[in-house]
Formats: C-alpha cells, structure tokens, sequence
C-alpha cells in the first residue's frame, strides 16, 4: 500500500534504520535486531500499551513514550537502553511483582535450587518447587530473568483470588494475571467471540464475562485462542499444565470435521501433549475450534488406548499376537460368502485406509458390500447432500461475498473456525442472513434471523425461494413461518446479491425434510448465481467416496454400474469383480440384517446385540461396553499414521504421523493388508500410505500429480450415481397431530461430534459439559410446568415406542418442542414427531 | 415486592418494558452508555436481564455491556435494598475508624460494598465525605446521619431502623 511513501530513517541506539511509513518503534527495532522488552505486546493483536515494558527514550520528547504503540518518524533518535530506561523498566516490573505470585523468580534459595535440582536417586524425585505450570514457558519470568530481577522492593500485595476450575478445558488463576490485555483482544478481535472483557476498575480489574458467569454461561467456544497468547500461567491448559516445553512440533490435519484444520501437535517423549493451530493461510488462518485444540489430545492419549489385538475365547478376551489375529480372521474368512460379508468404515479414516478396505472388500471378499456410516447421518438427504458437494466453493468465497445465507448453522462449538471467518466478513458489511429455528451463535449478528418453527425448515424456504424468484406473481405461501418483512427483505438481498455463499449447517440434516430443504437450497442457488459451503461433519467425507468406500461407488468415486470404469478396476487390480450389488447397503445393519462376518473399520455396531456371527472390531478404543467383538483389532490414531483427508472444499490434505502408536497398534490399511496377504491375495504389498496414493491416482484425478497434492486449489467433487436411501421405518408424519396441550414437537439429531464411531463425550472428559448427547433439551417454562428439574429422567412417549433421557433445560429450545442427539440412527422413526412426556419413575 | 421508600429506586412495580425504554434511541453502539443511565433509573440497577436486553437492542455480547459498566462506579448491578446504608470513608471519617466501621458493617450483613441483602432489606455503599466532618465518623441510613458512631453501636442502630 505504502510502496510510493519513501520509507523512513531514524536512528535506535545509535544505528540508523529505515523503516516502512506507519510501523511503530518497536517494529522497527525487532526488523533490525535490536530487543526491546515487551509484555502487552503480539503481532497481530493492536497494540495496548498497557505494561509499559516497552518504554523507551525518543530524543525531544520529555515523556517516556512506549515503543509497541509509537509510530516512527522522520529523523527520530530513539535509545533503547539507558540506564534511567531501564532502571525504570525494572521499577514497573517489580510493581507487576508485588501483586504477582513469584516464588519462582524470587527465593533465597533460588542458586542453590537450580544447582542441585538434578540428583542422582535410584527413582525419579522432584526437587525444586513448581508453583506455576508456566514455569520455564513464561514471558514474564523471561522478562524478569533478563533483567536480573532477584527482589521485590515494594510491599507485597497478593490479590487473593479463588482459581476458576469450573469450566472445562482450561483454569484460570486470575493472582498471575497482569493485565496484558492479551486475551482480551485476542477473543474480541481476533475471535470476535466477545467472551472476556476487562470488568470493574482500577486495582479490583478483572478478566472475565459479564457478572460472575463461567465462561461455559458467558458463551465461550472454548478455542483456547486466550489460552495460547496468555504470557503468564494466568490461563492454563487442563490437560497439558504440568507437562512443560514440548520436544518437538508436528503439522498435520484435524480428524473432527470436514473443514480440516492445519495443526501444530505438541509431542514429548514421543506423546502428544496439546495441539496449537498452524498457521495455515489457506483454511484455518491459524485458529481452530475446541475439538482441533483440545479434544484430539485427550483422545489420542487416554490410557485406555487399545495396544493388542485380542480374541474371545468363551466370554474370555486373550490378547494375541497379530500373526494370531490374521490367522483367525483369514480363516473366518475363508467360508463366508461374498452378500455375507459386511464392511463399515469411518469417514474419519485415512482415504488410503478406505481405498484399501473397499479393495479388500471386492478384490478378497469379492463383495460390493462396504459402506460407511455417513448414509446413516445423512438419512434421507444423502444423495442430494453429495450432489451439492460438487458445486462448494472454497472457503476464501466468504470474503468475496456480497451476501451469505446460513442454514440451520451454529459454530459455538463445532466449525468455530468458520465462525470466525464469517464474523470477519460481516465486519467488511457483508449480510448474513440465517434461517434456524432456534438461538444460534449468529442471532445477534445476522441481519435477518428467519426463525421457522422446529421442523418448518423447508416451507419457510420454499416460500422464500417463491419470493426470490422473478416469476413468481404474487406470493402464495402466506401460512410462512417468520416475519413477512423478513422474509421479503431477505428475499431482496438475496435477488440483488451478485455473489451469494449458502453454508449449510447439519442442524436440520436428520429431518425427514432434509432432502426437500437441500432441494428448495439448490433451486435457490440455481435462482440467484450462488455457492454452496457444504460443511460436513465428517472429516473425510470426500475421501471416503473417492476411495470408493459405498457399495454404489467405486475408487475415484465413480459409480459402479459406469462399465467403463469398472474394466479400469478390473485391469488395475487384475480380478474380475462381482457382479453388481444388489440392494445391500449399511442401512441393512441398522435394519438387523444378518451377516456372516460384519468388519467395523473405526465404526460402533449399529445396535449392542450386533447381527453377524463373527464381529471384528478395528478402532483405537476397546468395543465395551457398546458391544463384545470376537476379534479386536488395535489400531492407529490419525495422529500416528500418514495419509490424507480431503476436506469438504475437496481440498487433499496431508495427515502426518507425530508419534509412533501405542503398543502394537497399527495403521488401518497395515492391518487390512496383513490379513489379505495371510489369505494369499494379491496387490496388498503396500508399505506405506504413498503407494496406496499411487495405486488411487490410477483411478482419480484428485490424487494424480502426487507431488503438488497439499498445495493444489480445491476441486469440488463430483458425484454422478445414485445413493439408494432404503431407510427402515417411518416416514414424514404426513400433518402436525392434534395440538393437544401435552404433546411436543420432538427432533432427534445424530452427534457430528464423533470420532470412529465414538462420541467424543466418552473419551474426553471436558466435552462432557460442551457436548451433550443422550439428553433431552426442554425449555426451562415447559420443565417448570411438567414439575421437570435438570437431570430428572423423562419419559418420551411416541405411538407405542418410549424412551427415557435425563432433561437438560435449554433456555434457547422454543416452548413446545423437545431436542435429542443421539448416538446414530436418529432418523429411524419420522423426525419431527409428536410425542408426549412424563417424569419417568423413579 | 419494593416499598418505594428507598431513595435509590425509583422503579416502580410495573413489568420492566424495554421497548418503550429503547424507543429513544437508535440502536447505535455509542448509545451504550447513555441507555445504561436510563435503565439505572428506571429500574434502580442495571440487572441480568437488562444487559440482555441492551444486548439484543444493540447487538453487542453482554460481556462487553458488562465490561463498560462495570467500569463506572455509579453503576450498580444488584437490586437496591429498601434502606440504604453509607459508610463515609472521607478523610476526617476515614481517619477517625470509616474503614473500620465499613468492614465491620459488611460483616454484620453478610455482605461487600454495593451489594444488598438477601432480604433486600439493606444495601451498603461507601461514599467520600457526606459534608459533615464534624460529627466523623459518619454512617447515614436514608436520610438519616448518626453521628460518630462506634463500631459496637452498629447492631442497634441497624436494629432501630428496621
Ligand atoms: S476460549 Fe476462545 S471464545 Fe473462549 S474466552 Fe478464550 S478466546 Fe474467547
Ligand atoms: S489472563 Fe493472561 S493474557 Fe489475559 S490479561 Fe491476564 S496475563 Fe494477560
Ligand atoms: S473446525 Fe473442524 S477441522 Fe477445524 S479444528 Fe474444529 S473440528 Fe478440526
Ligand atoms: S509491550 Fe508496549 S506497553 Fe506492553
Ligand atoms: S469525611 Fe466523613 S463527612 Fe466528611
């Protein structure tokens, strides 16, 4: 921008520089070398010019002004260094000392200390005190040390404060605290989260959301952005407090949903101790969500982490060995026929893992019968929601945008990372508007809340897209839900707008009504020119079709009947393959469809009484107590085995091992492998996740030109087949029932927050709170008047079916409705429905 | 529920209506402070529900509402109790025992300066000079000034003005 401005000379500390027009003295200095001690201060963040660390001399001027927020100038003479400087800067230092807890900087015994704190014992001890989890990792005691604070010449003054543990995640000890301001800014304007605030004044300045409200009431989506740029131990991490620096950093991509983050993993001794963003340019823009940040550490390191494979003798599980293992599954292999078989994968599998589970599927199995849980989540609007797959845009489209249209989109906690992006764009005046039937995290934000009723979606859209569309005379549907001027108004910007983006939010994605709303979606988007930003839930749900992981489709993501395409199959794998499929896909396991041998790749068993004679169980926690499994496979985290995702941009992204799995563990596709060179197939000698790629690119464009993968724009994918919805149960109720007083509205969801299978919530213990599934979600004015308290059991009567949850009183669920996320298979019974409840006995 | 004796509240018993509050004003960020002073007199404090509601009028996080209120001291945010009860911290009063008096106060009622108590009976503020450093050290109770007061005469004359 300023390029014609000639850049400006000054001089610090007796060296002349030059700097560009704008930059402050402190960038100035740091471009050329020269350290000035800073604590409010990180690039990136405006500049605060709260702790006065940074003060520095400016020849002619008679104050001391703070290098971090002063621009230069023409002919400045700035010194850095002066004794009165920094005689000064240890003097407001130690004002930060007298409130600050400091064992760790000031003690008598601090030289003996650190000289016998190695000691020679037969077990390791811990000697030395350790107050702080920021110890040896903090800015202030670096400060400190640097200018050989060792005493504290003013009167101490402790400000006494009881540590917030409350919320999950991360602590806060509000005593270490200095005021930066850094966490602050950090949630308002990076984030624009707007959760911390400085409250009160003076000495009694606190950091936090509005009354004493924790940060879980005070709306925090615990992305840890605060946590990170805390130079003190003010904030700390739960999970990694005490762990200290980390050995190394590893780049890899987030496994918990499809925008497909670039993380920085923390390793120690070869364990993953946190995670951090990276600095991504591209997708995340150096944030993430709380899953990216904090979830995946806790997953991939609890102790309960299968290390063996092992079988059941009896009731009796023994771990073996895997020659063991192979050995058994080739031989229950061997005498079951090909529509006995059944394979369900995880969409958060590596696409290598799938691509070689479909291949053993057709070419060992020579069974078409491999599917993943994907149909399951999606229900009914699995087929057009791949078919919008092939028209997303990427990310980068929310900027150029003139209006965006969110539907049933909430990022708290899932997705935050687009959230953010979203925020910034509406800061440049773009419109937002969101159709939700309940309070979101846009409802203050979005310039037009279209607030359909539960279940309403899809005729508030409709008449919508009859107002948008030019030929509509007069609008019809005047029964629409919402506000007409909303509607008319939004209906306006959306005609006017030359560049639209519809993200799609999986909040109505279960609904029986879900293949109509992505309907009315596309013929919308057809109407006005616009993107789609499909945003799945599943990390790899582009990979798994490419891979070719469903009965419909083989690798390449072409569907099976393409004669052409299945020669190609033949003649890379060198077998004849099956005949087509027949009509079997995964939604037979849900229906209790026996099979012979069901293999669950990273997946849960659709019910506990599994349907197969043999189960074979593959995932990187032990099967109980959702079900017993005769075999149990242990395998890799995404964490501990390379290969890639492609994201819902249908951007190829690279998944890199940081850590070696624990025990005997292996990767998905090694495990494969070994069981079908046991039983003599050929075309599995693959040794690392870079042939399988190589074999893939045979089929797919998207893995051809191995080399510039990573760097690659999206493509879009493009799904030309049919993706058979053999949904078991209900339909749609066809009308509302009889509004009888006690009766609700009932919509039931499936998790998105789940790992191979898993809900999150059972392995990590902070998502407990955030992340509730098997409750049922009431406003509290319903509960009061059904004499429900929060976690009171609930009995939900529908027809001739009940189930009991415990109540979770939800202020945003409107009145007369009901909300549950259930583990799977939500969508068996028509969704929404009419139920009734009662407090269930006790 | 509030006898309107207490000279803080001038809030009636009518359901709070925000929307006629509001009506005034534009909905712009800079109004902020300027809609806190009219909900403060309106309702005698600014409450949970008011910050939400100011939240939704002007689009702002109620953390941040509440960052910027908190700030000024002639906000408050729990809900003025029927007698109210100043402590002078003056210099005069100061020097003759205020703080003393002003901590032992907040013990008798269970309470810090600018909450009230549970039964709404008292709240409790600090003030600088009441303009009668004669009679330090001061504790005025509504309108009434009991002059220098001794800590061991608190429990009566709290007693006394209930
Ligand atoms: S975790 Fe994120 S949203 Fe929560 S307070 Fe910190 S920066 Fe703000
Ligand atoms: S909590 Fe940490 S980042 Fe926030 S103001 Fe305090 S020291 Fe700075
Ligand atoms: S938004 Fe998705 S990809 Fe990014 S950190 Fe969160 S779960 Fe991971
Ligand atoms: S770094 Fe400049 S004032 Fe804090
Ligand atoms: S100092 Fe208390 S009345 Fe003046």
């Amino acid at each position: 921008m300023n390029t014609e401005q000639p850049p400006i000379t000054l001089s610090i500390d007796n060296r002349t520089v030059t700097a560009a027009r704008g930059a402050t003295i402190l960038e100035a200095a740091r471009a050329h070398g020269i350290e000035i001690p800073t604590l409010c201060y990180l690039a990136g963040l405006s500049p605060h010019g709260g702790c006065r660390m940074c003060i520095v001399e400016v020849e002619g001027v008679r104050t001391f002004p703070t290098a971090c927020t002063t621009p230069v100038e023409e002919g400045m003479i700035v010194r850095t260094r002066t004794a009165q400087i920094e005689a000064m800067r240890r003097d407001i230092l130690q004002l930060f000392l007298t409130e600050h807890t400091s064992s760790c900087l000031v003690c008598d015994e601090k030289a003996e200390c650190k000289e016998f704190m190695p000691t020679i014992r037969k077990s390791g001890v811990t000697t030395g005190c350790r107050y702080c989890p920021k110890d040896t990792l903090c800015e202030l005691q670096a400060v400190a040390e640097s200018m050989g604070i060792d005493r504290i010449d003013h009167p101490i003054y402790y400000r006494n404060l009881r540590v917030e543990t409350e919320d999950p995640f991360y602590d806060r000890d509000y005593n270490l605290c200095i005021l930066c301001g850094r966490c602050v800014r950090m949630c308002q304007e990076v984030r624009t989260a707007n959760v911390l605030a400085y409250k009160n004044r003076g000495r009694n300045t606190i950091i936090g959301p509005a009354f004493h409200r924790t940060h879980m009431a005070g709306g925090c989506e615990f992305c840890g952005a605060c946590v990170a740029v805390c130079p003190t131990g003010a904030l700390r991490e739960k999970a990694r407090a005490w762990e200290g620096k980390p050995d190394r950093e590893e780049t890899t991509t987030c496994s918990f949903c499809g925008v497909g983050c670039q993380l920085r993993l923390l390793v120690k001794d070869d364990r993953v101790i946190g995670s951090l963003p990276a600095d991504d340019p591209v997708v995340n823009q150096g944030q993430l969500c709380v899953k990216g940040r904090f979830c995946n550490t806790e997953l991939v390191s609890g102790y309960r982490r299968l290390r063996n494979p092992y079988a059941r003798y009896g009731s009796i599980p023994t771990e073996i060995s895997w020659d063991q293992a192979t050995a058994l599954m080739a031989e229950q292999l061997a005498t079951c026929p090909p529509e006995e078989f059944a394979l369900l994968a995880s969409t958060n599998c590596c696409t290598e893992d799938l691509y070689v589970a479909q291949k053993f599927a057709r070419v060992v199995m020579r069974s078409h019968q491999v599917d993943t849980t994907a149909r399951i989540f999606y229900g009914p609007a699995f087929d057009p929601y791949l078919r919008l797959l092939g028209r997303s845009v990427p990310l980068s489209a929310l900027s150029a945008a003139e209006v965006i249209l969110a539907v049933g989109l909430d990022s708290r906690f899932g997705r935050s990372v687009v959230g953010v992006a979203l925020r910034r764009t509406l800061k440049q005046g773009i419109r937002l508007i969101t159709v939700n039937p309940h309070r979101h995290s846009y409802s203050l934000l979005a310039q037009i809340w279209l607030q359909p009723p539960s279940g309403g979606e899809a005729g508030l859209l409709r008449s919508l897209l009859d107002r948008v569309q030019p030929a509509a005379a007069a609008p019809a549907g005047a029964s629409a839900a919402g506000r007409d001027s909303d509607l008319g108004e939004a209906a306006r910007l959306l005609r006017e707008s030359k560049r639209t983006v519809i993200m799609i939010g999986s909040e109505f994605m279960q609904c029986d009504g879900a293949a109509e709303i992505l309907a009315i979606l596309t013929e919308l988007a057809d109407a006005t020119g616009a993107g789609f930003m499909p945003l799945p839930a599943q990390n790899n749900l582009v990979g798994s079709l490419t891979a070719g992981a469903y009965p419909e489709a083989l690798p390449g993501g072409v569907p099976l009947d393409d004669d052409a395409h299945r020669r190609l199959a033949e003649q890379i794998w060198g077998v004849p393959l099956a005949p087509a499929a027949g009509s079997w896909n995964a939604w037979q396991l849900w229906a209790g469809q026996r099979s012979r041998v069901l293999y669950l790749l990273g997946e849960l068993p659709p019910t506990p009484a599994v349907p197969a004679d043999f189960l074979v169980f593959q995932n990187i926690y032990p099967p109980e107590p959702y079900c017993t499994a005769d075999l149990v496979l242990p395998a890799a985290a995404a964490t501990e085995s390379d290969g890639t995702f492609i994201n819902g941009e249908g951007r190829v992204q690279l998944v890199r091992r940081a850590v070696p799995p624990p025990g005997n563990a292996l990767p998905d596709w090694e495990i494969l492998c070994r069981i079908a060179r046991r039983m003599g197939a050929a075309g599995f000698a693959f040794t690392s996740a870079e042939e399988i790629r190589a074999e893939m690119g045979r089929f797919s464009d998207a893995y051809r030109r191995e080399a510039d993968l990573a760097r690659r724009d999206p493509r879009p994918f493009h799904w030309g087949g049919r993706m058979a919805d053999t949904r078991p149960g209900g339909r749609a109720e066809t009308a509302a029932g009889p509004a009888a007083r006690e009766t609700y509205r009932l919509t039931v969801s499936a998790v998105e927050h789940s790992h191979r299978g898993f809900p999150l919530s059972v392995w990590v213990e902070g998502s407990r709170m955030l992340l509730t599934e098997g409750m049922l979600e009431i406003n509290p004015d319903d509960a009061a008047a059904a004499g429900i308290a929060p976690g009171d059991p609930v009995t939900v009567v529908c027809g001739d079916a009940e189930m009991t949850w415990p109540a979770k009183l939800h202020r945003d669920q409107p009145p007369g409705t009901l909300h549950a996320a259930l583990r799977e298979c939500a969508c068996i019974r028509p969704n929404p429905q009419t139920v009734s409840i009662r407090k269930a006995h006790v | 529920m509030n006898p309107p004796d207490t000279p803080t509240a001038g809030a009636g018993t009518d359901p709070p209506d925000y929307q006629e509050l509001f009506r005034q004003f534009k909905g712009q960020e800079g109004e902020l402070i300027s809609i806190l002073v009219r909900v403060q007199e309106t309702f005698g404090y600014i409450s949970e529900e008011s910050v939400r509601q100011i939240s939704q009028f002007l689009r702002l996080s109620e953390n941040q509402i509440f960052g910027v209120a908190s700030f000024f001291s002639k906000f408050r945010f729990d809900e003025p109790g029927r007698k109210s009860i100043k402590v002078c911290m003056g210099t005069a009063c100061h020097v003759h025992g205020g703080g003393f008096l002003s901590d032992t106060l907040g013990w008798q009622l269970g309470i810090t300066v600018g909450q009230s108590t549970k039964d709404k009976r008292f709240d409790f503020q600090r003030v600088n000079c009441l303009g009668c450093c004669a009679l330090a050290p001061v504790v005025q109770i509504n309108e009434k000034i009991h002059a220098r007061t001794m800590v061991t005469q608190l429990k009566e004359i709290l007693q006394n003005r209930e």
